[in-house]
């Protein structure tokens, strides 16, 4: 859980403002769910991998990847086991349900949940990368510049960062558990239930002491005092920064632009339909992939201005 | 200044006060030590010096306090803040940001200071706390003494006047908790700040004190200098002495005493240098060895990822006896006894429970055989009455009512729990919490027991309860394993000791091996001992009934 936290590391993409990294990251997401073509999906998963070398994080997303490829596979089974569409049979069972009819694995189910699947791992990749190459505070001061509440924003930090001491507090809880002759994993359903219903009871009050805890803490720091409250480490935007932020901005509104006059789409049902692109096609994803990339240069720039 | 008078507090919902009728005044400059058994309002008063009691936690109050001039009782903490620096007792749950700098930062924040002027704040923090290397660490990451220092220095940021601390280190180990209270001793002399300070461990802190308040009950008890507190009648007041004024005032008991209480092992060698004239030889034999182990443990690693927290152990634990085991935070304490009873497996070697390894057998199994009592006591419950507590493990093993209920009783009556039978478990006091979870485990009667630092931010009376329990459990031929940074328990309690580093086992042998002549992990009668070693005393001694049968 620890090693998928933000660590400072001297990189240019760390170094890069958190805004630009945000907006970025924000404008991937968001693409992989508006487009469906499988080249374009797949140009945003290969965008995130020179971010993920640069940063130096390649072990700790390779981890999360690792995990979304186990999410993947079930994505692209249950589709194929579970969506009857499409008209190239691979595998049709030898009997019928009531309502479904028979039972079939199609090309189409398969490739659907594949590209999916790829959707998913553009998805966890970039909320990985975030995770790991903005620092947490960043986000939150990020939040307050977009003018949230601090309260709100401060109780949603709040929360992630003891995720981690919820974690080892259920790991304690289940060995106390385990240790006074409990078997979690044995029995019927219903006991399973009941046990882990206890657990989470156990779970719940720790959780509340804690809060307590630190409430008590932060009233005794003057949190609430009534005053203007000041930022020490507010962001500041230089006019490198609003460029990077402008170039960060740049694939989400190429991308809409993109999806507006009709490009990126793909229909996988009845028939999957050529994934080329035909005359001057090409162009729209090789635009996506400078302006998903072009990000990089400006990092080194920055780096560089810095420097001088 | 603070100024407390006729102060009574009762929390919501409770039937009696936690304060009552306190009436105080602590000067400017003072280090004041608050201890006394627990549930004795200890806390309770540090809360009202800053205005948590009552304005965080509500309540009934009555009478006057004030510090520095402003009525606490209409001023909300946050008002407080600049006059009354508050550090806590669990080190992770005191830290609100991510990092070293932002955490000094918060409380300037909330005050809305000028940017420079925070800037300027936090250099004087980091320097002040001795953290400066610390600046840009994630608090994560960060050890628990690390973590201490931290809050210790984001409150010196707000420039307080009083600093007041609830056991700051409980849950540190002997280096760290040195550390941190060398800190507080600077922050008193050298800026002269008030320093207020709840502590159980008298013997690491009392040479500091300017003052020491016992309170019990609700009350405070006893008041004045360490002297005059711990030289009077101090059977009543629930508190440890340390083993160096104990040995002092059993001196003078048996009319062979140099004047005065010593505070630190020189001062105790100073006087006894010039009064010590026989020593009787000491003949301490060891006893109870070489029965057949329970517990073998053969070459065993054990690694979480890459990180190989243990290497290479082998031990052999000898049926009814008392183990302590030791070492400095993440030395492999935790993770080693872990494996007596199946909750982690080793990576490599083995671990064989009379002639059986435990690898084929489920924590359920073992759990039987071998009891494992966490460090803390809420990891244990899950019951909504303390008799399902402590009979879970009975209804869970398939035993019969009448049977579990005649447990029952008998462990309530054992642990003093009989007038808790229906209260909600966590409702509980600290010490009561323990008490509960040490009976929900040994109302299984497991032949092996694992404690792990049972005997942290216990008061006094509560922990020679618990030694004397297990000290005659151990005598039922059952064998005891104990995790402990409490060198002074180990001394008086323990027949071996396995000291840990870094995973390894450093040194394995009976205590009298591993404590005496050793530099940190000595007791105080020990490290006396041996200064007086020319003299004819022992340089093995490690108690105080052993020093008397020398110089008494």
């Amino acid at each position: 859980m620890r090693a998928l936290s933000y660590r400072d590391k001297d990189t240019v993409i760390h170094a890069l403002s958190p805004l630009a990294k945000l907006a970025w990251g924000g404008g991937l997401v968001i693409l992989s769910l508006i487009f469906n073509h499988p080249v374009y999906i797949l140009i945003l998963f290969l965008s995130i991998i020179p971010m993920v070398k640069l940063a130096g994080v390649g072990r700790e997303w390779a981890s999360a990847l690792k995990f979304s490829l186990w999410l993947g596979l079930s994505i692209i089974v249950i589709n194929a086991l579970f969506s009857y569409h499409g008209d190239h049979v691979l595998l049709a069972a030898p009997f019928r349900l009531p309502v479904i009819g028979q039972p079939v694995i199609t090309l189409e189910a398969i490739a659907f949940g594949a590209v999916m699947a790829l959707k998913l791992a553009v998805i966890i990749s970039v909320f990985t990368l975030i995770n790991l190459i903005v620092h947490p505070d960043d986000i939150m001061a990020v939040l307050l510049k977009m003018r949230l509440p601090y309260k709100s924003v401060l109780v949603t930090s709040l929360s992630t960062r003891f995720v981690p001491c919820l974690v080892e507090d259920m790991g304690r809880i289940s060995d106390g558990y385990r240790t006074r002759g409990v078997q979690l994993d044995a029995g019927s359903w219903f006991r399973k239930i009941k046990n882990r219903g206890k657990m989470t009871t156990a779970l719940l009050s720790n959780s509340l002491d804690r809060a307590v805890q630190i409430a008590e803490a932060m009233e005794a720091r003057a949190f609430g005092s009534g005053q203007k409250r000041v930022f020490y480490k507010d962001i500041n935007i230089s006019k490198m920064d609003a460029v990077t932020l402008g170039v960060g901005l740049l694939p989400l509104a190429a991308g809409i632009a993109v999806r507006v006059l009709g490009y990126g789409d793909y229909q996988y049902y009845p028939n999957l339909t050529s994934i080329g692109f035909g005359g001057w096609g090409w162009v729209m994803p090789a635009i996506m992939i400078v302006l998903l990339v072009a990000i990089l240069p400006l990092a080194f720039l920055r780096r560089r201005a810095e420097l001088d | 200044m603070i100024r407390i008078r006729e102060l009574n507090f009762t929390y919501n919902g409770a039937d009696r006060p936690a304060l009552r009728n306190i009436n105080l005044t602590i000067e400017d400059g003072q280090f004041v030590l608050i201890t006394g058994a627990s549930g004795g309002g200890k806390s309770t008063l540090c809360r009202v010096f800053n205005g948590l009691v009552p304005h965080f936690y509500g309540g009934k109050i009555g009478g006057h306090a004030g510090v520095q001039g402003m009525d606490i009782l209409e001023t909300p903490p946050r008002e407080l803040a600049t006059k009354v620096g508050m550090v806590f007792q669990d080190p992770e749950n005191q830290l609100v940001t991510t990092d070293v700098e932002r955490e000094i930062a918060f409380g300037l924040e909330n005050l809305g200071y000028p940017k420079n002027l925070i800037a300027r704040r936090i250099e004087e923090a980091l320097d002040t706390a001795g953290i400066a290397r610390l600046r840009f660490a994630r608090n994560n990451e960060l050890s628990g003494g690390e973590k201490q220092k931290v809050a210790i220095a984001s409150v010196l940021a707000l420039h307080p006047e009083i600093l007041v601390l609830d056991e700051p280190t409980s849950e540190l180990d002997p280096q760290s908790a040195e550390e941190v209270l060398r800190l507080l001793e600077r922050l008193n002399d050298e800026l002269g700040l008030t320093v207020i300070l709840i502590e159980q461990r008298l013997d690491r802190v009392i040479h500091l004190v300017d003052r020491m308040l016992v309170m019990g009950d609700g009350k405070i008890i006893a008041d004045g200098t360490p002297g005059e507190v711990m030289g009077g009648d101090s059977q009543g007041l629930g508190i440890g002495l340390p083993p160096v004024i104990r040995l002092m005032r059993e001196l003078k008991s048996h009319d062979a005493s140099p004047d005065g209480l010593p505070l630190t092992v020189k001062d105790a060698r100073l006087r006894l240098q010039k009064v010590l004239q026989s020593v009787k030889p000491a003949d301490f034999a060891e006893g109870g060895a070489n029965t057949a182990p329970v517990l073998n443990i053969d070459k065993v690693w054990f690694s979480y990822g890459e990180r190989a927290a243990l290497r290479n152990i082998n031990l052999d634990i000898d049926r009814g006896g008392f183990i302590a085991v030791m070492g400095r935070n993440a030395s492999g304490k935790t993770t080693l006894v872990k494996h007596l009873n199946g909750l982690l497996k080793p990576s490599k070697g083995k671990i064989k429970l009379d002639g059986v390894d435990t690898r084929k057998s489920t924590v359920a199994e073992l759990s039987r055989r071998v009891g494992y009592v966490f460090q803390n006591p809420n990891d244990h419950l899950f019951a909504d009455t303390v008799e399902d507590e402590i009979a879970f493990s009975l209804r869970n093993r398939g035993a019969d009512e009448a049977q579990i209920a005649k447990a029952v009783e008998g462990m309530l009556d054992e642990f003093e729990l009989t007038r808790y039978r229906k209260s909600y478990p966590r409702n509980l006091s600290g010490g009561e919490r323990q008490r509960v979870a040490l009976a929900s485990v040994l109302v299984g009667q497991p032949e092996i027991i694992v404690l792990d630092e049972p005997t942290r931010g216990m008061d006094y009376v509560l922990k020679k309860k618990l030694i004397n329990y297990l000290d005659d459990y151990r005598r039922r031929g059952n064998t005891v394993i104990m995790v402990s940074h409490d060198v002074e328990t180990i001394a008086e309690c323990a027949e071996r000791v396995v000291l840990l580093s870094e995973g390894r086992v450093v040194v394995a042998g009976s205590k009298r091996e591993v404590l005496s002549k050793a530099l940190l992990f000595s007791p105080q009668i020990n490290r006396l001992a041996q200064a007086l070693s020319g003299y004819g005393v022992a340089d093995t001694t490690l108690t105080v009934g052993e020093m008397l049968e020398q110089i008494g």
